[in-house]
């Protein structure tokens, strides 16, 4: 088990620095320059070759890379081009935005689509069935962003229940729930829709194996058969899932977050990305490819709980 | 492309939701809250703040030696801040300013004296310290002469030098004490001596604004002003509409001052400056350097589809290459007429009588990209066929100066002083690849003489007959098409009173005053 996790994380080292390297040259080809961005259109010639001597812009290539990868591998990603301040704060001021909204809302759609997605499979072809299914359909093909909207125009502005700007200023916890209520809800819609759908899928082969015949037929009650015996045959699949989406959830909530005016990791590289703020972009790689590999590690050793049969070598 | 999705699918339903929902009474109210279309604070340094936001902001903390009056971008009305009373020499190359007493800096850094004006204005014409010392290239030498008098001697005349002075760009004035102490750190923890501190920012939700107690001019009547980044228009304009927000950044549109207009207890302020939006063409690139096809592309603009088009409240048809703003403007510059079929006529004559094909890099950024959509159809009718290519906005700000569009379509406001648009615009220093390049896209050189003689011209009455002249040439030489102005645009509770009547504001957005109050 020590050694599997050790492996990993020398390959995500890897992967790591090849990530780095990568994202490192692709933000120098990326046309735009930062001096120009950070300084506006009015600036002196001489001001903006002042900032870009400053900012080490017109150092050779390799000595910027040389200083990049060294400083990255100890832990410093430098400061940000535009705000100065340094990139680590920058994302650990969003980070827990991030982490909250994510969280909450993998919570939530986990609670809601499992469910749902058992009760289709058991009633497969019958109304809950199908109703699953279309609201499934609906989560899937809804721009987040759409959805968003319409919760924001129902619950914030018709009847007033939630505030629009879902950020900042809370006193109470209370206050934060009610901040955080529309967001989660518009990114856990999405979250359950697969899940309601994966569970469903899952289940239905299961349902439909000897295992779970047997079962009934030695007199196990139904709720028994589907809520352990089945559903514990699902959850590979269902973890999986929420693994690989978790990862999709914290890098694509960038909508959620400028619909509802949050801060978060997908509005920060966003913005890092319009002004060419090289330095936060590379930090911002970093962390993304970070979290992937954590959440890949977890997921892998959730099998292993799940599933006794699975061994780490 | 994103809040242009959402500000389509959200205009029917906003609609809806404005007519269902009232504005919820208003109590006597001491914390202003704005919505802001940006992400976070950038640069609080005044002399590096360069986006709309980061202006508005630094107008709010920091003062001039002389200010604009609140609500009016004219020059001619330009008043005392820090300063009291000041005189000049008779050949105008020396300037003395006698400072107010007792003026305190925020934050407990004492009194304002002559040693931070020279401090400021040295590091504002410093390249390493400022983004603006290309405006103080004429500045000689800043000196103290008791700690309430500073001189600024100046190298040769330039047509306004209390536009460089004045609260804005790198005329601010910085506290030499905190800015020693901080250093670079100053851009997030600012002194000034205007009505409002920095009080806190919480990164990429909001920064909130203490009114400054010793504030020369009294103490604010706001106790406070929190700015809240909204980058999403619709989000901006919900936030509004339930009262989360008493005034926000608008849209220069049609449908969203319709909206807005019909808000309960809202007012919209529409105010200078109007950003002039030009078509550059590049006279020495093929085919544009026939001035037949020049003169076809003048005659194929008509400057009144972009006012219909985003509407007449703060659209103006551009009537000269610089902004009707500018002193120095003339409205009589001898505009080509709209007349596709002249067009077509030159267009034969140039040898293109079966149509001709151009290209143009469009950026992505919603306004210049409907702007480009309403010159291909104007082109259409002229016979020329325009091919856009979309780029995302920083790219194509560096293509543009690469020379890689023989058409540039670009909007700008700057100071109102003729002598700066016609500078960077169209004298032949500020061409794309000199030196001094800045926004001279079309390579233009033809009024270089009149830019020159203006710039040191005692006379005013001989400086404004250059001016125009200068600009009479550029269009005769089709340098640039001159498009449309659009003026800024905020919304606001009609019971918050900005202290002054907001019809212009260098910094791009309202200025928050000592008067700045709510009348409920």
């Amino acid at each position: 088990m020590l050694t599997f996790i050790l492996k990993r994380l020398g390959f995500a080292l890897i992967t790591l620095i090849c990530v780095l390297t990568l994202v490192f040259l692709v933000v120098r080809i990326l046309p735009g320059d930062p001096a120009l961005v950070i300084l506006g259109d009015q600036a002196s010639p001489d001001s903006v070759a002042a900032l870009r001597d400053r900012l080490g812009l017109n150092d050779p290539i390799l000595v910027q890379y040389a200083s990049f990868l060294g400083r990255a591998l100890q832990g410093d990603l430098g400061n940000s081009m535009v705000t100065g301040r340094p990139v680590t704060s920058e994302i650990l001021n969003v980070l827990p935005y991030t982490l909250e909204l994510t969280f909450a809302a993998l919570v939530l759609g986990t609670v809601l689509g499992v469910p749902a997605g058992v009760w289709a499979a058991v009633r497969r072809n019958r109304i809950p069935d199908y109703l699953m299914r279309l609201v499934s359909l609906i989560g899937l093909s809804l721009p987040a962003f759409v959805a968003a909207i319409i919760l924001m125009m129902v619950f914030a502005i018709h009847f007033g229940w939630f505030p629009v700007i879902s950020a900042g200023n809370a006193e109470t916890l209370t206050e934060r729930l009610r901040q955080m209520a529309l967001p989660t809800l518009a990114l856990a819609l999405i979250m359950m829709a697969y899940i309601t759908r994966v569970t469903r899928s899952a289940m239905l082969e299961v349902l439909s194996q000897d295992f779970v015949r047997t079962a009934r037929a030695k007199g196990v009650s139904p709720s028994r058969v589907v809520w352990t015996h089945a559903l514990g045959n699902c959850l590979i699949p269902i973890t999986t899932v929420v693994g690989l989406y978790l990862g999709i959830l914290i890098g694509n909530s960038v909508l959620t977050e400028i619909v509802f005016s949050r801060p978060g990791l997908g509005k920060l590289i966003l913005t890092a990305l319009t002004q060419r703020d090289y330095t936060l972009l590379q930090g911002m790689i970093v962390v993304y490819t970070l979290m992937v590999v954590v959440v890949n590690l977890a997921t892998d050793l959730t099998y292993g709980l799940l599933d006794p049969r699975i061994q780490y070598k | 492309m994103i809040t242009k999705l959402m500000r389509t699918g959200l205009a029917a339903g906003l609609l809806a939701a404005t007519a269902l929902t009232a504005v919820p009474a208003l109590a006597q109210q001491t914390t202003l809250t704005l919505g802001a279309d940006a992400a976070d604070i950038g640069s609080l340094d005044p002399h590096f703040a360069s986006s709309t936001s980061d202006r508005t902001l630094a107008a709010w903390v920091f003062g001039g030696l002389v200010r604009f009056q609140p609500g009016s971008t004219d020059p001619a009305g330009i008043e005392p801040d820090l300063a009291e009373s000041w005189e000049s020499t008779d050949d105008k190359l020396e300037w003395t300013f006698h400072l107010r007493q007792g003026v305190q800096w925020q934050g407990g850094y004492g009194e304002v004296t002559a040693d931070d004006v020279v401090f400021s204005i040295e590091k504002a014409m410093n390249p390493d310290t400022s983004a603006f010392s290309g405006d103080y290239a004429a500045v000689d030498s800043v000196e103290a002469v008791d700690p309430y008098t500073v001189k600024v001697t100046l190298k040769n005349q330039i047509p306004s030098v209390l536009g460089i002075l004045a609260n804005y760009a790198g005329g601010f004035i910085v506290s030499k004490a905190a800015y020693e102490e901080r250093g670079e750190s100053f851009a997030r923890n600012p002194i000034g001596f205007g009505p409002f501190e920095l009080d806190s920012v919480e990164p990429g939700v909001s920064a909130t604004f203490k009114g400054h107690a010793d504030y020369f001019r009294g103490a604010p009547q706001l106790e406070s002003v929190v700015y809240r980044f909204l980058t999403s228009s619709s989000a901006r304009d919900l936030a509004f509409v339930s009262g989360e927000i008493d005034a926000s950044k608008g849209l220069a549109d049609k449908q969203w001052l319709a909206r807005s207009s019909a808000i309960e207890g809202a007012a919209v302020d529409i105010f200078d400056p109007a950003e002039l939006s030009l078509l550059n063409i590049n006279v020495t690139q093929a085919p544009f350097d026939d001035i037949k096809v020049r003169q076809a592309v003048a005659h194929a603009v008509n400057p009144d589809i972009f006012v219909q088009y985003r509407g007449p409240e703060f659209t103006r048809p551009g009537k000269s290459v610089i902004p009707s703003n500018n002193l120095g403007f003339s409205e009589d510059v001898g505009m080509y007429e709209y007349d596709p079929e002249a067009s077509k006529a030159l267009l034969e004559e140039a040898g293109y009588g079966d149509g001709l094909t151009v290209k143009m890099l469009a950026s992505q950024l919603n306004s210049l990209e409907s702007n480009a959509l309403l010159l291909q159809s104007l082109f259409e009718e002229a016979g020329i066929t325009l091919e856009l290519e979309p780029v995302e906005h920083a790219t194509w700000h560096q293509m543009i100066r690469q020379d890689l569009s023989p058409l540039v379509q670009y909007g700008a406001a700057r100071f109102p002083v003729a002598d700066v648009y016609l500078t960077q615009f169209f004298h032949s220093d500020s061409a794309i690849g000199a030196p001094g390049q800045v926004t001279n896209f079309s390579h233009c050189s033809v009024a270089d003489d009149q830019i020159e003689a203006a710039r040191v011209e005692t006379d005013p009455v001989k400086q404004l007959a250059l001016w125009k002249e200068a600009q009479e040439l550029i269009v005769k030489e089709v340098c640039a098409v001159p498009m449309a102005e659009v003026a800024q645009v905020w919304v606001r509770k009609a019971a918050l009173d900005w202290g002054y009547e907001l019809k212009g504001a260098m910094s791009l957005g309202p200025v928050v005053t000592e008067a700045t109050h709510f009348t409920e």
